[in-house]
């Protein structure tokens, strides 16, 4: 056990007191911030300032889709009205588009009974343009219809007037609490994305260190004074207490910030997300387990490299879970309950990511939770006993990388 | 007592022999070379010694017991394929070390800068490693493996990449722990080392002992047809009829004689042509032992 400890220390502190812990531990929250900062920036302002031409035979069908564009204070449209229209006036219009003058021409026709409606730009790709065309000439269609019947404008606008759907969630205990479906899907990605790369860095850092031991022929040495299974868990301890240090900070940090007047000023109190004792809990328990697994499965396979090169060629057995997490990200937020969901919440490679998606969904039954987490305990106590076999013979094995029937061979040596 | 002994030891990788029915004795304050051309059993020899990896039969015994872990932790080992923590500072490094084999914290610390000063390197104890030479990083290990005073120190080419000061003063300290009573076993390829410092020895080769005993004795076995001169002037003696083979060394000459060649003869020859100041009639050297012994084959 003193071994352990002492292994465990010195790669702690080594790592710790490295310049890449700094920098990650600093840098990438910082470019999290800095990517999502740019998203919002830039959709913000997208789509602003444009100029549509609406063109129809029919000049009340135009105006009410004039009126309904120009009804959009976020993005300042500027509209004109062109009806009835003529071939070549179309030409015209066309040759605008073309020299940028003109963003768009809008099309809407509504002969005998059938709408028609089209949207011509420079732009192939503009589908969010399209797509806000769509619910816009559908309304100003919908207008035009009620006016013909004798409606008035302001009848009009109160028959077209949406519904906010308000969402509630019933609570275990039967409470009924007002819940913010998007503050919970950010929050469960969020979570997910952090688990999944605090993760695989740190089940990484494992691999590149014991490569980097290996280099430096320092594991004959340890092997002397040490047992390799002592070696492996003391690392295995160090670099874990170092992911944990890491996301200890961040979550600090964060903590810090939410409290500041900055972020009382920022945040509108549209997108609060509330944190359960659970989630506290559950967090860094399977960010352990998780990178306990991971880290287990590269210890072993790293031992039989010579370099961070031929590592890589692993790194789909790292990444693969993760994506096939996040590919289930729309089905397990619509149904954290479906069969598919659960059984990757319980599968030991994608526990921890779902497991989390799930919770921020809704809070799953505690046997799925407690069997999820002696699922991925057993997996790794698996893992560990197979990696320590390969590690053992790996580490002294020099010159060149161990083919696959070697790793089998590997693993019958006592 | 019996520090070290292996009695018919096996061991095979795959399809190769790499130690086979090996059997020898180390006793406490002696110095054994464990010597072999490369490959040929030494460090496979050694790795069974030190548990890392295990005989396939035979057996291993230290300090007169049944190979077991704690006895490591009376070992001092400088294994052949040796690295340090390039990021860590010496002196960490030396507490670590001095830790893991069983010194407390402040122990560890006091023997490691003690050992820093009688190996001359106690400047370097606030560098990081990878600021070090190569020799200094060296040094650094030789004192890693002694800090816990052990009664076995296994020592696998201890003196490569030394400069001849400090392989002189590596020299002049394994001599002092032998003195202290320690057993030491070094395996290397520099014979003249093992000729000055070594009482016992052991030649191994494709795996099998083919020499061992005491350094005196083995040498003694071979007939006396080894003469060393130095001398000034005229080398045609060199020629002599009584040689076989000479190497001149620019007054310094090592021949070997024909079988019953002449030393009185060569001698007048000499004596005739140059100034002799020295002509001894020896044994041959452990070089040539080896050479002869294991068929000039080595892999070197």
């Amino acid at each position: 056990m003193r071994n352990i400890f002492l292994i465990a220390r010195r790669e702690y502190l080594e790592q710790i007191r490295s310049r890449a812990f700094r920098m990650s531990t600093i840098g990438l929250p910082a470019l999290f911030a800095l990517v999502l900062a740019i998203g919002a920036w830039s959709s913000r302002g997208a789509g602003s300032h444009k100029h549509f031409v609406v063109v129809s035979s029919n000049l009340a069908l135009a105006e009410a889709a004039r009126d309904r564009l120009l009804a959009n204070k976020e993005h300042k449209p500027t509209v004109t009205v062109v009806a009835p229209i003529t071939d070549d006036l179309r030409a015209e219009l066309i040759e605008a588009v073309k020299d940028s003058a003109v963003s768009g021409i809008v099309s809407i026709e509504n002969a005998n009974g059938k709408p028609v409606a089209s949207y011509t730009s420079k732009s192939a790709g503009d589908f969010m343009t399209a797509s806000k065309l769509q619910s816009v000439l559908s309304d100003a269609l919908v207008e035009e219809r009620l006016s013909s019947a004798g409606f008035t404008p302001a009848e009009s606008n109160t028959l077209l007037k949406g519904v906010k759907v308000e969402s509630y969630q019933v609570k275990k205990d039967g409470a009924i609490v007002k819940s913010n479906a998007a503050a919970s899907f950010w929050k469960g990605y969020v979570m997910a994305i952090l688990l999944s790369m605090t993760t695989i860095i740190y089940g990484m850092n494992v691999a590149r260190s014991i490569i980097q031991e290996k280099t430096s022929r320092i594991f004959e040495v340890m092997l002397a004074i040490a047992k390799p299974a002592d070696m492996l868990a003391g690392k295995l301890i160090g670099v874990g207490a170092v992911g944990l240090t890491q996301i200890l900070i961040w979550v600090v940090a964060a903590g810090a910030l939410v409290a500041s007047p900055l972020a009382s000023a920022m945040l509108t109190g549209q997108f609060e997300v509330h944190f359960s004792l659970a989630e506290a809990v559950l967090f860094p328990l399977y960010f352990l387990l998780g990178y306990l697994l991971f880290s287990a499965l590269f210890a072993g396979l790293a031992a039989s490299c010579e370099t961070e090169q031929e590592l890589q060629m692993y790194m789909p057995l790292a990444a693969g879970p993760t994506w096939l997490s996040f590919s289930m990200i729309a089905m397990i937020m619509s149904d954290s309950n479906s069969v598919w969901a659960v059984a990757a919440s319980l599968f030991p490679p994608t526990a921890p990511i779902v497991m989390f998606l799930r919770m921020a969904s809704e809070q799953p039954p505690l046997w799925q939770i407690a069997l999820s987490i002696g699922l991925l305990a057993a997996s790794i106590w698996v893992t560990l006993w197979i990696s320590a076999k390969l590690y053992r013979v790996g580490i002294l094995m020099y010159g060149k990388r161990a083919t696959l029937p070697e790793l089998v061979r590997w693993l019958r040596y006592s | 007592m019996s520090v070290v002994e292996l009695a018919g030891v096996n061991k095979a990788y795959e399809n190769k022999i790499a130690v086979a029915d090996l059997s020898l004795t180390i006793e406490a304050g002696q110095m054994f070379g464990l010597l072999g051309p490369n490959g040929a059993g030494k460090t496979s020899s050694i790795r069974m010694m030190m548990g890392i990896t295990m005989p396939d039969s035979g057996s291993v015994r230290l300090f007169d017991k049944p190979f077991e872990r704690k006895s490591l932790e009376r070992v001092g080992y400088l294994p052949e394929e040796r690295g340090l923590y390039k990021k860590m500072q010496v002196l960490d490094q030396l507490v670590f070390f001095g830790e893991l084999h069983g010194l407390s914290r402040a122990e560890a610390h006091t023997r490691s800068v003690a050992w820093a000063k009688r190996m001359e390197i106690d400047e370097a104890l606030g560098k990081k490693t990878e600021e070090l030479s190569k020799g200094m990083q060296q040094k650094i290990q030789f004192i890693g493996s002694l800090l816990h005073e052990p009664g076995l120190i296994v020592m696998d080419e201890p003196f490569s990449g030394l400069d001849p000061v400090n392989a002189a003063l590596v020299e002049k300290t394994l001599l002092e722990l032998k003195s202290e009573g320690r057993a030491i076993l070094f395996s290397t390829h520099r014979m003249d080392q093992v000729e000055k410092l070594c009482d016992t020895i052991c030649l191994v080769n494709h795996g099998r002992s083919v020499l061992s005993g005491k350094v005196r004795e083995i040498k003694s076995r071979y007939e006396r047809n080894h003469v060393i001169v130095e001398f000034e002037g005229d080398a045609g003696f060199l020629n002599s009829a009584e040689i076989a083979e000479a190497k001149n060394f620019s007054g310094h000459a090592e021949i070997r004689l024909k079988p019953h060649g002449d030393a009185q003869k060569l001698l007048h020859e000499a004596s005739a042509q140059a100034t002799i100041y020295r002509f001894e009639l020896v044994e041959p050297s452990l070089e040539e032992i080896f050479i002869q012994t294991v068929g000039g084959k080595s892999d070197a």
